[in-house]
């Protein structure tokens, strides 16, 4: 269990520190891991000071045990004591041994570590799914493979509860929630932790008025305490004409007597006389009453001052940190500026239990934006003419007060060489208020390059979704203050028993690399060593055999491959059609029309061009034979391609999701590393070490020795460029390492010349040393391009007749026309 | 005559390989027999094993 712990921060693994049980005690409180680290200095709650207490609980637990003198144990104890001792020290300082055992635990399906607010829950117990509803409410789902989930209490989760709507004086009942499943009872250090964070959030709100930002309270004294901080003070809006009539009554309200009040922690004071230089206490003070408004409303006194909108950013950043997260709220019933959208859902529409909806201006990634236009036209009342495309190509606005745009982040996000046209729309679209904002694909806004998006549209409410909310870096966490704390996680093994997905078999083939290619893997470089365990001929046995295999059955398999040299040579080898970056548009829709509608094409060969944008439905076996290094994101993605199989709701349907790896090499610490996140998401892969019948399979390629020497002498051959990964697309600055944001191709042409002079020996130039000549065989992607769509004798000729009889029809109505 | 007290050690192909990689830093192999097994240096094998087994853990990951 200490190794599943951590499975949310790699790349930091020395992050959570040991204790030693000698050692006076370093209490690790866990919100360290979720809130983005702030200098130490900054910090005004001394975070961990109410967690040490479960330490001293397990000191005074530990004390208690050792004061019982050995000798006055019976052998039952003294055994027992034993068999602790034996195995405690494995479980380091997770030893929860001392926690006491409520007498009918085996009945209750939760357990809740004392120290971080982890939860875990039995899943296997009958009261396991009231008991998830309850959990997926007030933490994060970490892990939830089939019989053991696991479940965080977080800062950010229970600001999630907040902000629908659960209030402080709930906890009592989540107390009570927590204590009937546990089996332990819940820790006091875990209840104070969640009275502490939910009593200062929700306290705070951003309201968008008029298009400008207020932040907003009815607790004056939160907003001073807020004020003190100087990022926030820069941020504040020193425009202050905003509401005169509301201003003019209210300005002076009397806040400087408060301020004196205050008690500013001593890391803080000394922050702030390094922000505010001598003497600027007294304009500070009359700066506050200057831009604290009161505003009446109902009969609550709301206190508000303006931020300016280039940098709410950062104020919501910095909000976090001082534990104070702001909500963001709307109150569109008493909207009156903003129009309604009349939008319903079509009467057949029957929305899946776990899906959310409600929706008024969003964005795409790349291709789909047409596809989300559709699906708004399929599945609701709104009509053509009130929603609008904001694309490359397509600029329009939609017709009347109210509507949908649907645009790339891409389009929004950049910032230089505007068309005229789409200048005019951006300025649209940054001139209103929207009502809701929806962000598909939401990991990816947290990349420097489309942060802004989220800031430069002020919409009231905004939804991100996602399927794969990890990044390997560690901006995942930004989300939660630019857009705001996760509010559900489905559970993918929940949706693929109800059938809304696929079932998925996993599985890992292992490849012995050859001795050859081990040989010249252990001698080469970082990149060329890429190159020879994609191109071992083991794994292109294996390939070719599952490739094989799966035709037979009738499946539809996709090979991807980051390596577009790996990808070439597999695709040219094997006789199947292949896309990548530099594969042109119209070349590039046959193939995926073939592969959609011909039976002679049932394998394509896809670089990452295909993870995200390109929809196929029909796909049910996916194969991967090179990948983006520990791309966590990337393998799910690419799961994602079959999870949507046409056929799933066949009875005992199954689709297949290989990943091929190299033995002994570097990929095999990829593909562990990236397959973390579908096993967090209860997926279970299968390690298949030796395919049956792989030997004997007929035209088997690199079968004999030479065949691999003369495979690995053209691989050597092979460019330093030709090693890299993806290099098919032009990553847009920002993007996420490995992921297609833009559709950007290099475009045809961009690869070096084809011919090149070499000089040699005669007898190397013979074949000795190794020298091979390679036999340039053509793409199957010409031979499919090069049949013409022919339809059968019997449908020409009818089509023939048709136009015929068309044309008569018009000549006579022409005719008759006439006077 | 000189007589060299040497251990057989059974491995797969791709080991051999790393123990061929090795053995150019510092010898050990007495002789290559075949893809599978190589007779090495007895006094050597603790070295061998040890550095073999850092040199595979390298392609193994870890959670923590």
């Amino acid at each position: 269990m200490s190794n599943k712990r951590s499975a949310d921060d790699y790349g930091t693994p020395s992050k959570r520190a040991r204790r030693d049980d000698g050692d006076d005690y370093i209490d690790i409180n866990d919100e360290d891991d979720v809130i983005p680290p702030s200098p130490p200095d900054t910090s005004l709650i001394p975070r961990g000071a109410t967690i040490n207490f479960t330490a001293l609980t397990r000191r005074l637990a530990e004390e208690r045990r050792v004061e019982k003198d050995p000798s006055e144990m019976t052998s039952l104890e003294a055994h027992r004591r034993k068999q602790d001792a034996l195995v405690s020290h494995i479980f380091m300082d997770q030893d929860f041994s001392w926690l006491h055992l409520k007498p009918d635990h085996a009945s209750r399906p939760l357990w809740i570590s004392p120290e971080d607010g982890h939860i875990i829950l039995e899943a296997f117990s009958p009261l396991a799914e009231q008991a998830q509803d309850f959990l997926t409410a007030i933490s994060e789902p970490v892990s939830r493979p089939a019989f053991i989930h696991e479940y965080k209490l977080t800062a950010y989760s229970l600001y999630a509860a907040v902000s629908v709507g659960l209030q402080t004086e709930d906890i009592i009942e989540v107390h009570w929630m927590l204590d009937v499943w546990n089996q332990v009872p819940v820790p006091d250090a875990i209840l104070s932790f969640i009275r502490d964070r939910t009593l200062s959030y929700g306290k705070v709100k951003l309201v968008l008025k008029h298009n400008k930002y207020f932040v907003e309270s009815s607790h004056p004294e939160t907003l001073q305490f807020l004020l003190k901080d100087s990022i926030i003070r820069d941020a504040r809006s020193h425009t202050t004409q905003v509401d005169n009539s509301i201003k003019a009554s209210t300005f002076t309200t009397s806040m400087a007597p408060v301020r004196g009040n205050l008690v500013i922690p001593g890391t803080k004071e000394a922050e702030k006389k390094d922000g505010a230089p001598n003497g600027a206490n007294g304009t500070d003070s009359a700066l506050f009453t200057s831009v604290v408004d009161e505003i009446e409303e109902d009969d609550e006194n709301v206190h508000a001052f303006q931020i300016d909108d280039a940098k709410i950013d950062d104020v919501k950043k910095r909000c976090n940190e001082l534990e104070y997260p702001m909500l963001e709220e709307y109150d569109f019933r008493n909207d009156t500026i903003n129009a309604n959208l009349d939008i319903d859902l079509k009467p057949a529409t029957v929305i899946r239990p776990y899906q959310e909806t409600s929706l008024s201006k969003m964005f795409g990634n790349g291709v789909s934006v047409m596809q989300w236009r559709q699906q708004f036209i399929q599945w609701s009342n709104i009509t053509d003419r009130q929603i609008a495309v904001f694309t490359a190509d397509q600029k329009e606005k939609f017709a009347g007060e109210s509507g949908i745009v649907v645009s790339t982040y891409s389009m929004v996000a950049n910032t230089h060489n505007r068309s005229h046209d789409s200048k005019k729309m951006m300025d649209f679209l940054t001139s209103r208020e929207w009502g809701f904002i929806l962000l598909d694909e939401v990991h990816v806004v947290p990349a420097a390059m489309f942060r802004r998006v989220v800031t430069t549209i002020k919409a009231h409410s905004k939804l991100g979704l996602t399927a794969t909310l990890v990044r390997e870096d560690d901006k995942i966490s930004d989300l939660n203050y630019m857009i705001g704390p996760k509010l559900y996680e489905a559970n993918w093994m929940d949706l693929a028993a109800k059938g809304h997905i696929a079932n998925v078999q996993c599985a890992e083939v292992w490849c012995p690399m050859t001795p050859e290619f081990y040989r010249e893997y252990l001698r080469e470089q970082s990149r060329k060593r890429m190159l020879l365990y994609c191109m071992n001929p083991n794994k292109f046995q294996a390939c070719q055999f599952l490739i094989k295999y799966h035709e037979g059955r009738g499946d539809k398999v996709i090979v991807f491959s980051d390596n577009v040299y790996a990808l070439e040579a597999y695709a040219k080898h094997l006789g199947k059609p292949y896309i990548h970056g530099a594969t042109g548009q119209v070349e590039r829709m046959r193939i995926l029309s073939h592969f959609q509608h011909s039976p002679l094409v049932n394998t394509i060969f896809l670089s990452k061009v295909g993870d995200t944008s390109i929809d196929l439905p029909e796909a049910t076996c996916l194969i991967q034979i090179s990948s983006h290094f520990g791309s966590r994101r990337q393998e799910a993605q690419r799961l994602g391609r079959i999870l949507r199989a046409k056929r799933r709701n066949d009875e005992g349907f199954n689709a297949f999701f290989y990943s091929l790896v190299s033995k002994d090499t570097q990929e095999m610490y990829y593909s562990t590393k990236r397959q973390q996140f579908l096993i967090d998401q209860g997926y279970s892969f299968k390690v298949i070490t030796h395919l049956d019948g792989l030997e004997d399979l007929p035209d088997l390629a690199y079968r004999t020795k030479d065949e691999q020497i003369e495979l690995l002498s053209s691989v050597l051959l092979a460019n330093e460029s030709d090693a890299g990964l993806g290099t098919d697309i032009k990553a847009s600055e920002g993007d996420l390492a490995g992921t297609v944001t833009s559709l950007d191709f290099g475009g045809p042409g961009r690869r070096g010349p084809g011919v090149h002079r070499t000089t040699g020996t005669l007898t190397a130039l013979s074949g000795a040393q190794h020298m091979s000549y390679v036999e340039q065989n053509k793409s199957v992607n010409k031979k499919l391009a090069r049949e013409a769509p022919s339809r059968h004798k019997l449908f020409s000729k009818r089509d023939k007749d048709k136009v015929a009889a068309r044309k008569e029809a018009q000549r006579a109505g022409a005719s008759s026309g006439r006077p | 005559m000189r007589a060299i007290k040497g251990i057989l050690f059974t491995c797969d192909p791709a080991v051999k390989q790393i123990l061929l990689a090795m053995n150019e830093k510092q010898s050990f192999i007495i002789e290559d027999l075949d893809d599978y097994h190589v007779v090495i240096k007895a006094d050597d094998e603790y070295r061998v094993r040890k550095e073999l087994d850092l040199e595979l853990e390298k392609n193994t990951y870890n959670q923590e």
